[in-house]
């Protein structure tokens, strides 16, 4: 970005200030996945020790947090994953990398529909199939809000983020004192587990702070750029504390049933003050629901109509609505969503779900590693005004650690090997491949004769 | 590099094209925004406001306090303003660079695009 650009963000009439980098940055890392991910976790480690692996990966979250506040800082633009992939790797590799990443997203959306959709029909003590209705009004809800162009703004923001963060700490802290006894072998992970459950349960510790880099593509809104990265690294310290709480007060205070239900976070609500704790968390989980939508539709529609309008993928993705509405995607992503999220309620598999966006995250993380190693290389004179000490070191051990961990977390489901989540980011991958290598050439070529066909306007050129 | 009066009569045409939309006319209903343009290479500022669904005129310098900024090469904006550039190619490229919401970024291609019938 150019000095120009930087100096003119301070006079801009609205602008985010750290506070809303810093509830963003953490309510879209806190979905209501996030307690599926939190009581997930607590069945790969013995006891009360869940903390341990939730820390463990906040410090590899830190390493990740260095890659993006690098990269970041190289391109503080929404477009900054294209950009920095694209000049770090063939760019068809980046796309092919791109689109299997943004399947995240619509995982993220189907599992707070579905998980919102669920602990309603349970909190109004409706029977299971209604879930489905939920869900679908739920993304009904979402579409229709994003057609219209109507975003959650900033004050919203932080305050439906605080609301989940502080009622979230507080429920887990209430549980654990009400339970009357202390915690059982807090420091013991490994007792009754051997090494490779500790490192599935960092994997999925990973994905707790998974979508905090995504406050990244509001890097042209804030009014100082060094926000964006403080921001992060404020909201990697919040998502340590509050989700090692949660897990802790989850394997303390809840049964196995309890704790392998598509709602755990009820149950730890009841845990804690009784049954107005299920309303609570009820109440608690809808409105991680607006963080994920509003975050969730408006990121990836931006990234589609941008994708679409630089030529990579069809043109009809960038079609505007009356409001300036990307509409093909919103209605797609809602789509989508709303069928992984019906298949999920169906099969309830959303463990598998949690899985595979903990895999998908990781693999990411050790993708931006590697942009930032090979960046160093190939524009080392470009600004950086972040800059990681000791890359040439935590990066390799970045890229490597963080493979590890998205194989790990792709085979393996509640501590049983299975490898649906593999499967699916394969497949994924696959189609992605597909269309970049054999049907978008052909998208380009047919832009380029319309291009060349149409008549320049400008006079004398 | 483009002109202070080429990129004016440039911004000209863009903007009767603008205006005389319909269809754009209606996206920006409730859209009051002034935008920032500066160009790289000429260190220019140049002033465009959006009240009552109307593009004003071009004002030459930065004038109040900005939704948008907008920067690129004044050739960038000369080919922008006459349809002849795709500005989300120089943004996704990042030659072209934005700040403000992601909201009135997407109002600002919106105008390219629609203007031209782009879509």
């Amino acid at each position: 970005m150019t000095d120009a650009t930087i100096a003119s963000r301070a006079t801009l009439r609205r602008a985010l200030g750290l506070r809303t980098v810093v509830t963003t940055s953490t309510g879209l890392a806190f979905a209501a996945l996030e307690y599926l991910a939190a009581a997930g976790l607590v069945a790969y480690v013995s006891g009360d020790s869940a903390f341990i692996p939730i820390i463990v990966a906040g410090i590899l979250a830190l390493v990740a947090y260095g890659f993006f506040g690098e990269l970041n800082g190289m391109f503080p633009t929404a477009a900054a994953i294209r950009l920095y992939m694209k000049r770090s790797m063939d760019d068809r590799a980046a796309l092919v990398i791109t689109f299997t990443y943004m399947t995240t997203i619509i995982l993220v959306i189907a599992s707070d529909a579905f998980i919102v959709g669920s602990a309603l029909a349970h909190a109004f003590g409706e029977p299971a199939w209604v879930a489905s209705l939920w869900i679908i009004g739920l993304l009904a809800v979402a579409v229709v809000t994003n057609l219209r162009g109507i975003s959650v703004a900033g004050l919203l923001q932080d305050v439906a983020t605080s609301v989940v963060v502080l009622a979230t700490l507080a429920i887990g802290v209430l549980a654990l004192v009400r339970s009357g006894h202390g915690l059982h072998t807090p420091f013991q992970p490994l007792h009754g587990h051997g090494p490779g459950d500790l490192f599935e349960a960092v994997a999925l510790g990973v994905f707790l702070y998974s979508a905090f880099e995504w406050v990244t593509t509001s890097a042209e809104e804030v009014r100082k750029p060094e926000s964006i990265s403080r921001g992060m690294l404020i909201a990697v310290g919040i998502l340590c504390v509050v989700c090692s709480v949660a897990a802790v007060a989850m394997s303390h205070t809840l049964t196995h049933n309890e704790l392998t239900s598509a709602y755990p976070q009820l149950y730890l609500g009841i845990a804690a003050i009784g049954h107005s704790g299920l309303w609570v968390m009820a109440g608690v989980t809808a409105v991680t629901a607006l963080n994920t939508f509003n975050g969730g539709f408006i990121t990836a529609s931006r990234f589609i109509y941008g994708t679409a309008r630089e030529g990579s993928l069809p043109r009809q993705l960038a079609h505007l609505n009356d409001r300036a509405v990307p509409w093909v995607p919103v209605v797609t992503l809602g789509a989508l969503s709303a069928i992984v999220a019906l298949l999920v309620a169906l099969t309830h598999a959303w463990q598998v779900l949690v899985a595979t966006g903990a895999a998908l995250e990781a693999m990411i993380y050790g993708v931006a590693g590697f942009c930032a190693l090979r960046l160093r290389k190939r524009q080392p004179d470009t600004p950086r005004p972040f800059r990681v000490r000791g890359l040439s070191v935590l990066g390799p051990i970045g890229v490597v650690l963080f493979g590890l961990l998205a194989v790990t977390a792709s085979v393996s489901v509640q501590t049983r090997f299975n490898p649906a989540p593999l499967i699916i980011i394969l497949v994924v991958g696959a189609l992605s491949a597909f269309y970049v290598l054999r049907v978008l050439p052909g998208i380009r070529e047919r832009e380029a004769a319309r291009r060349a066909a149409r008549p320049r306007r400008r006079p004398g050129r | 590099m483009a002109s202070t009066e080429e990129l004016v009569e440039a911004y000209a045409e863009w903007r009767t094209r603008s205006n005389a939309n319909p269809r754009l006319t209606k996206m920006l209903k409730g859209w009051d925004r002034v935008i920032h343009f500066t160009t790289t290479d000429t260190a220019q500022g140049y002033t465009m406001r959006v009240e009552g669904q109307q593009l004003s005129e071009l004002a030459v310098g930065h004038e109040g306090q900005p939704d948008v900024v907008v920067t690129g090469s004044s050739e960038d904006f000369c080919d922008m303003y006459w349809g002849d550039l795709n500005p989300s190619e120089k943004y996704m490229s990042g030659e072209i660079t934005l700040a403000g919401s992601q909201q009135d970024v997407m109002r600002i291609d919106a105008i390219s695009m629609v203007a031209f019938l782009d879509t």
